[in-house]
């Protein structure tokens, strides 16, 4: 017989640790516990039965892993907070004694790292645990950069420091800047929250959030402490990043801060990236304008002439396709280590596909263009995207800041202005041209330069998202804005999809119902198609009832038949009687009637017939879930339910639309 | 003038208490000294009074009219208070008639003092009495009178407020009242609190009820305590200090001893000191100073120098246990700041969305439109968002839920199409009528022409199937029902087997479809064992023991109905079932013990028992359709037995409680079972012992299952709660895949009676009808 085994001595009892004992096992106090969970990414554990791991009789909540917690013990970091500990005991004593100067000495000597005083910790090991490659680093980089750009925004407070919120901004630029330059910025979306931003580093989606520049509302119990500690770790695991980053594309790290220019509200432009090996390049890579430096260069000014030639001439209404430079058409011969494109020759082989190098690279979207942002349009953001897709010269008005290219509205060698003020109208409306920049010049006080193209900011993010420069009729100054939709939807088969018109969507049924309520049908069509409905789901009810263990057979099918034949019937005494009383009243049967009767007839016969079909298929499905097993039953009906859910929202979108869509017509 | 006149009053006022005394003393005068003599003096002087009291009074009256006076201003006490008060009141009034009585009080005390004692000499006053003239008390140190002067406390140690109601506040050494100092009214204390004398403080004092004023020294001994220094302005706190040894230079050496050496060499433990430091200096272990902001900005530069972290990276297997933490999902068409309109709620919505609880919401924001990109505001919760984002980070358990990512539908079985299951029986299309009682068995015969059927009445009859028409009928047994009716499986006789209690019977039914020669050759197959049975069971069995069946003619009256043949074992028959070749059969007693199972061979007329036991009780046993093997179901089991070598091949564990019955396909590879336990079960025999699929579509036991033999992928069972559910089974040729099984048609018609339903069915040879055998006494054709 063997040894009567105590609870709680092995098993899950002994793999699990509630937080407390957690605590008093590390020693330390629950708010370090909870900086060291965090930053070594240690989180709670859900048992598979909590009664059996719980010692104690009162309901634990926090589980941890006992392998965790014996594997914090041997952080470094523990000690370290041992020692402030320590350190914080002796000042507060000194202070107790009324020892203002010795309190002072030790926290003098707490900066002191040397002598023996305020542990100085990093957490570079902790990084490198946390991410044995720099791939896995780049994973983890959404909630780093939402984290880092919300607090670049954030006012400053005791619980936020300046410094910290100085940090956040400076780190956040720089990785602006490495997208800039490595024009790894892929998508960007407007919402309501924010501004969403996606990246692809080294293959890696990187999706992150950054907020309007507003004063941040703090509403409800928000710790900043715990913020602060996930940014203190977001902090250093970013600016590790940023280091690979720039180093990856052979710049220096950390690049130039000019304090000057960021004090007068340069941001981006604060910075100056440099090569990594000064003493070979030596030259400055100015990501700021460069132009704004060597000014009027004759070749430079040339160039840009040309561009504004081209770009007048695509305006003027030839939608003309050479967006790609005319250089690349002559290199065709040259040798180059691009990939050459195979075609097949003799049909039959398979196709395999290749990278595309495309002439039109989206990276280069916006650069051929001079851009000048309007006092009311969100400089940041702009300036940000325009650059990633090979913006080079972008100007603003002088309130925005520091660092435009030209802060003169009339140069002349702006193409685009962007916009965001709502059209004023003169007084004076004389004839109505179609020429949306001739229009513009005459409307109200905004003067508009010609030549330029007018937009509002929406059209920047439409064109990168789509990749292809929109018209900019759509979104002209006053315009109403088509829909901004998200580039981060997949389009799934048999969902809805706002793209695509209504009548490619939606399915047969769907179709011919949305005609018959177009139609204005008499109440008849409608009574019957809902009778139908509730007779289809009586059917359903019963089916399911007759699930639970016995099987019903298939002797619906006569019934429905039945039915089918007795609707039949009763249209054509209905025909019949509606003759009688033609005949009775002396008139002749109203043809117009008949017409649209036999219309719509065929239309409900081909309901019906889709009706059957339905009802056929969910016969045949019930017919296949009393096949499958109880479990598997369960999954299917589990997995229907949320399909079911979500065609359900679909088929409220598609209403709406419908609604609009005639209200519209109407 | 008027603060003149006012500082008189107050002064009046302050010589109120004083003045009080005096006057009291003054006018009650002799009432004083007469108490005073009466009490405080001692005895021997009172004595001496005595006498000159008695003297007094033995010489006259006069004398004793004096003390009579005396006494009466004695016993006049109270009035005279009362008449004190008045006066003092008046006295307070009127500062005339103070300033009058002043005068006169200030000789009196004197004369009073005068009389006194020795002290005191005696002098004459303007009546010419006697007056003692008293000296004057110095009150020097020793003396008691300390506190002679100046009105004191006698009230002890209680409230001041006891003697509210009372013009006095207690009492003095001598008895007297102590008069309470008059307070002005209320116009004098406003020009009281005008004009300030100097040292007044507003305060009372609290044991005499006096106003409280401190004299210049005083209060300048308040304001040096109250400012912390010496109450006493005479002291120096600081002096200098008197250097005591040094202030004087010595002249003479303490020691004439030389200076050492060591004055004169370099120290050898400040080298240490000094190398000591040093070493840390280079050691950088002691760093030089700096302001504080320089140090600063240095470290956060030190804090946030980079390098490459990752120079060396290797990369590590992920922890299994390590979950990564999900990422947000990303934001749809409803978030934008300019959604297509059909994602804008709804007014309904809106308001739902805002009634709804926070925690309740299913998105936790509602899509807006706004027409332009400056009219967008900030997103109020965007903070909030992040933190519950941390808290989730940090705080949330994590478990790792699979998500199954596929078409519910690649779930569902492929399925033939209702269709290709066709044909299966679905209406009744015959009821046979006849039996009395259950029908407990049907069969019908290998040409699928005739239908028989036994029953509780004890009687066979045979039917045209179609029709329904009874055509033959033969009473078996007058008591015991006929438990079990089989065709010979061959088309080359027309025989039926029936059993009926211990009794089988072997019969030749005459039917239209029988054809004389037919008849001729079944009569033939039977007789032919006759003359074989006898000598063989003879020969085998020892005398002593009873043969396990006897084979005889039933009699006469049975043999002119066709009944040919009857044979007689030791136990009830349940089961008979014919080998396909049908020269055998196998038969079923459950009650026969050792004999349950029996064989018999047709042609020798033979019986012949196989097991000489069996682990449990015998239900029901059956020929495999194509190869020599036999099966025996016990309750629990079924056994499979080759009958050339004679030995076990397989168990077959359905798992059922109880077995009813079973049939073997006519593939010879799957097998059903049924159980009273309401289960059907499909044995695959190469696949498993294991039943492959369990059906539990029965309300009831199940009775009977049987395989359509004919080609068609259908079998069939019977259940006690009056259905018959028809399957479709097809067994695949290919031995991979497995069989599918759909149910397809449950066949409803037969009454329940006394909790049986039905009890028996056949199949068709060939088309796709069964037959039922009912407890409500019909038989149904179903097709």
């Amino acid at each position: 017989m063997g040894k009567i085994k105590k609870r709680g001595q092995a098993g899950q009892a002994k793999n699990y640790i509630t937080r407390t004992q957690a605590i008093k096992k590390l020693q330390i106090s629950l708010p370090d516990f909870r900086k060291l969970c965090i930053w070594k990414g240690i989180y709670p554990r859900e048992p598979r039965n909590r009664k059996k791991v719980s010692k104690s009789a009162t309901a634990s909540t926090t589980f941890y892993y006992t392998k965790d917690i014996q594997y914090l013990l041997h952080e470094p970091l523990l000690q370290k907070f041992r020692e402030q500990k320590v350190l914080e005991k002796k000042i507060s004593r000194a202070l107790g004694r009324g020892d203002v100067s010795d309190a002072a000495r030790l926290e003098r000597n707490a900066a002191h790292p040397e002598k023996t005083g305020k542990p100085r910790y990093t957490l570079n090991h902790v990084i490198r645990e946390r991410y044995p490659t720099f791939i896995d680093a780049l994973r983890d980089l959404d909630d780093c950069l939402s984290m880092l750009f919300l607090f670049a925004n954030l006012p400053s407070t005791t619980a936020v420091p300046a410094k910290m919120i100085a940090r956040c901004e400076r780190l956040c630029l720089e990785f602006q800047h490495y997208l800039i330059v490595s024009h790894s910025l892929r998508k960007s979306f407007l919402s309501i929250k924010g501004i969403y931003y996606q990246a692809n580093i080294q293959g890696e989606d990187i999706l992150w959030l950054v907020p309007y520049k507003f004063n941040q509302r703090i509403v409800g119990d928000i710790d900043f402490r715990i913020m602060g500690t996930f940014v203190e770790f977001y902090m250093t695991l970013l600016g590790f990043v940023n280091y690979r980053l720039y180093t990856s594309v052979g710049l220096k790290y950390p690049p130039k801060f000019d304090q000057l220019k960021d004090d007068q509200g340069a941001e981006l432009g604060a910075f100056s990236l440099e090569g990594a090996n000064l003493a070979t390049n030596g030259e400055t890579k100015a990501i700021t304008n460069g132009e704004a430096e060597h000014g009027p260069d004759p070749k430079v000014q040339a160039q840009v002439d040309k561009l504004v030639q081209q770009l007048r001439d695509e305006s003027n209404g030839e939608k003309a396709d050479d967006e790609s430079p005319a250089g690349e058409a002559d290199g065709e011969d040259k040798p180059s280590d691009a990939i050459d494109k195979f075609e097949p020759v003799a049909p039959g082989g398979d196709v395999l596909p290749q990278p595309s190098d495309s002439s039109s690279d989206p990276s280069q979207l916006f650069s051929k263009f001079t851009f000048y942002l309007s006092r009311e349009t969100p400089r940041q953001p702009l300036e940000f995207i325009l650059r990633a897709f090979g913006c080079k010269r972008i100007g603003w008005d002088s309130v925005l800041g520091e660092g435009a290219f030209t802060t003169d509205e009339s140069d002349p060698s702006i193409t685009h202005q962007i916009v965001d003020r709502p059209v004023v109208r003169a007084a004076m409306s004389g004839e109505g041209d179609g020429e949306d920049n001739q229009t513009a010049q005459k409307l109200g006080p905004n003067h508009r330069y010609p030549g330029r193209v007018y937009v509002q900011p929406q059209w920047v993010w439409d064109s990168v998202n789509d990749e292809e420069l929109k018209s900019p009729e759509l979104y002209a100054p006053g315009a109403a804005l088509p829909p901004h939709l998200s580039p981060f939807v997949k389009p799934t088969q048999g969902q809805y999809d706002p793209t695509i018109p209504l009548e490619e969507q939606q399915t047969e049924g769907e179709a011919i119902e949305a005609e018959l309520e177009d139609a204005n049908q008499e109440g008849e069509g409608s009574e019957v198609e809902n009778d139908m409905d509730v007779a289809s789901e009586v059917e359903d009810e019963e089916e399911e009832e007759g699930e639970d263990g016995d099987f019903g057979g298939f002797s619906e099918e006569e019934e429905y038949e039945e039915e089918e034949s007795e609707e039949a019937e009763e249209s054509a005494t209905l025909q019949r009687q509606r003759e009688l009383e033609a005949e009775i009243s002396g008139k002749s049967v109203p043809g117009n009637n008949k017409k649209v009767d036999a219309k719509t007839k065929a239309k409900l016969e081909a309901k019906k017939a889709l009706e059957r079909k339905k009802r056929q298929e969910a016969e045949d499905l019930e017919r296949a879930k009393g096949m499958l097993s109880k479990k598997k039953r369960k999954l299917f009906e589990q997995m229907q339910y949320t399909n079911n859910k979500k065609s359900a929202e679909d088929m409220k979108l598609q209403q709406k639309r419908r609604r609009l869509e005639k209200e519209k017509k109407a | 003038m008027g603060s003149k006149l006012a500082e008189k009053k107050r002064k009046s006022r302050e010589s109120d208490s004083d003045s009080d005394d005096e006057l009291a003393n003054g006018l009650f005068d002799g009432v004083l000294s007469q108490s005073e003599d009466e009490e405080d003096y001692i005895p021997s002087d009172d004595a001496d009074e005595d006498e000159d009291v008695d003297d007094s009074g033995s010489e006259g009256t006069e004398g004793s009219e004096d003390n009579e006076e005396d006494d009466g201003i004695l016993s006049d006490d109270i009035p005279s208070d009362v008449d004190e008060e008045e006066e003092m009141n008046k006295l307070v009034k009127q500062q005339g008639e103070l300033e009058i009585t002043e005068p006169g009080v200030d000789p009196k005390p004197k004369e009073d003092v005068d009389e006194e004692g020795k002290n005191y000499r005696i002098e004459r006053d303007a009546n010419g009495g006697l007056r003692y003239v008293y000296d004057e008390i110095d009150p020097v140190y020793d003396s008691d009178d300390t506190d002679a002067q100046g009105p004191v406390n006698t009230i002890g140690n209680i409230p001041l407020s006891f003697y509210d109601s009372y013009p006095h506040i207690g009492y003095d050494i001598n008895g007297k009242k102590i008069m309470r100092p008059a307070t002005g009214d209320a116009l004098q204390s406003l020009l009281d609190s005008i004009e300030v004398p100097k040292g007044w403080t507003g305060l009372t004092d609290v044991n005499t009820g006096n106003p409280l004023n401190l004299s210049q020294e005083e209060l300048e001994l308040v304001r040096r305590v109250q400012m912390g220094l010496l109450p006493d302005d005479l002291q120096d706190p600081y002096p200098d200090t008197v250097e005591w040894f040094t202030s004087k230079e010595e002249k003479m050496p303490l020691s004439s001893a030389p200076e050492p050496k060591r004055r004169f060499i370099p120290s050898k433990n400040e080298a240490k000191q000094i190398m000591k430091l040093v070493r840390a200096i280079r050691e950088g272990r002691i760093l030089p100073y700096k302001p504080p902001e320089e140090r600063e900005r240095e470290e956060e530069e030190k804090e946030e120098a980079h390098f490459d972290l990752w120079q060396n990276e290797e990369p590590q297997a992920p922890n299994p246990m390590h979950i990564p933490a999900p990422k947000l999902p990303p934001p749809g068409y409803d978030l934008s700041y300019n959604p297509p309109e059909e994602y804008l709620p709804t007014k309904e919505e809106r308001e739902a969305w805002e009634n709804a609880d926070p925690e309740e919401r299913e998105k936790e924001y509602l899509p807006q439109k706004y027409n332009a990109l400056r009219k967008v505001p900030a997103y109020g919760s965007l903070v909030k968002e992040r933190f519950e984002r941390c808290m989730d980070l940090y705080l949330a358990p994590r478990v790792r839920k699979n998500r199954l990512n596929i078409d519910p539908n690649s779930l569902l079985p492929k399925l033939p199409s209702p269709s290709e299951l066709k044909p299966f029986p679905t209406v009744v299309q015959t009821i046979f009528r006849g039996h009395e009682g259950r029908v407990r068995s049907v069969a019908i015969d290998p040409t699928g022409v005739a239908l028989a059927t036994g029953g509780d009445d004890g009687t066979v009859r045979v039917w045209e199937l179609l029709t329904g028409r009874q055509v033959w009928s033969v009473k078996l047994s007058s008591d015991e029902p006929v438990n079990t009716v089989r065709w010979r499986p061959t088309k080359d006789s027309f025989i039926l087997a029936a059993a009926a209690g211990e009794d089988i019977f072997l019969m030749v039914p005459t039917h239209a479809s029988v054809t004389p020669a037919l008849d001729q050759a079944s009569r033939e197959i039977l007789a032919a064992g006759f003359g074989y049975a006898t000598n063989g069971q003879q020969q085998a069995l020892p005398a002593g023991k009873e043969p396990p069946a006897k084979w005889a003619r039933p009699g006469t009256k049975l043999e002119d109905e066709g009944v040919l043949i009857r044979i007689t074992v030791r136990a009830t028959v349940k089961v008979i079932n014919w080998h396909r070749r049908g020269d055998h059969f196998a038969t079923v007693s459950p009650t026969g013990q050792r004999s349950s199972v029996a064989i018999h061979t047709l042609s020798k007329h033979l019986t012949q028992i196989p097991f000489r036991k069996l682990s449990g009780l015998a239900q029901t046993a059956a020929f495999h359709p194509l190869r020599p093997l036999f099966f025996v179901a016990t309750q629990r089991t079924i056994r499979c037995y080759d009958l050339q070598k004679l030995e076990l091949v397989k168990v077959v564990q359905p798992g059922a409680k109880w077995i009813s019955s079973f049939d073997i396909h006519p593939g010879g590879d799957n097998l059903i079972v049924g159980s009273y336990d309401k289960r059907l079960l499909w044995h695959d025999l190469d696949l498993s012992n294991r039943p492959y699929k369990t059906m539990r579509f029965h309300g009831e036991a199940i009775r009977q299952v049987r395989y359509h033999k004919g080609g068609l992928p259908l079998f069939a069972d019977a259940s006690d709660d009056g259905t018959l559910q028809i399957f479709h089974g097809k067994v695949p040729n290919d031995q991979l895949e497995n069989p599918t099984i759909v149910p397809v048609k449950m066949l409803k018609g037969h009454k329940v009676v006394s909790k049986l339903g039905v009890l028996d069915i056949d199949w068709h040879p060939r088309e796709p009808w069964c037959v039922s055998a009912g407890a409500d006494g019909t038989a149904r054709l179903w097709m």
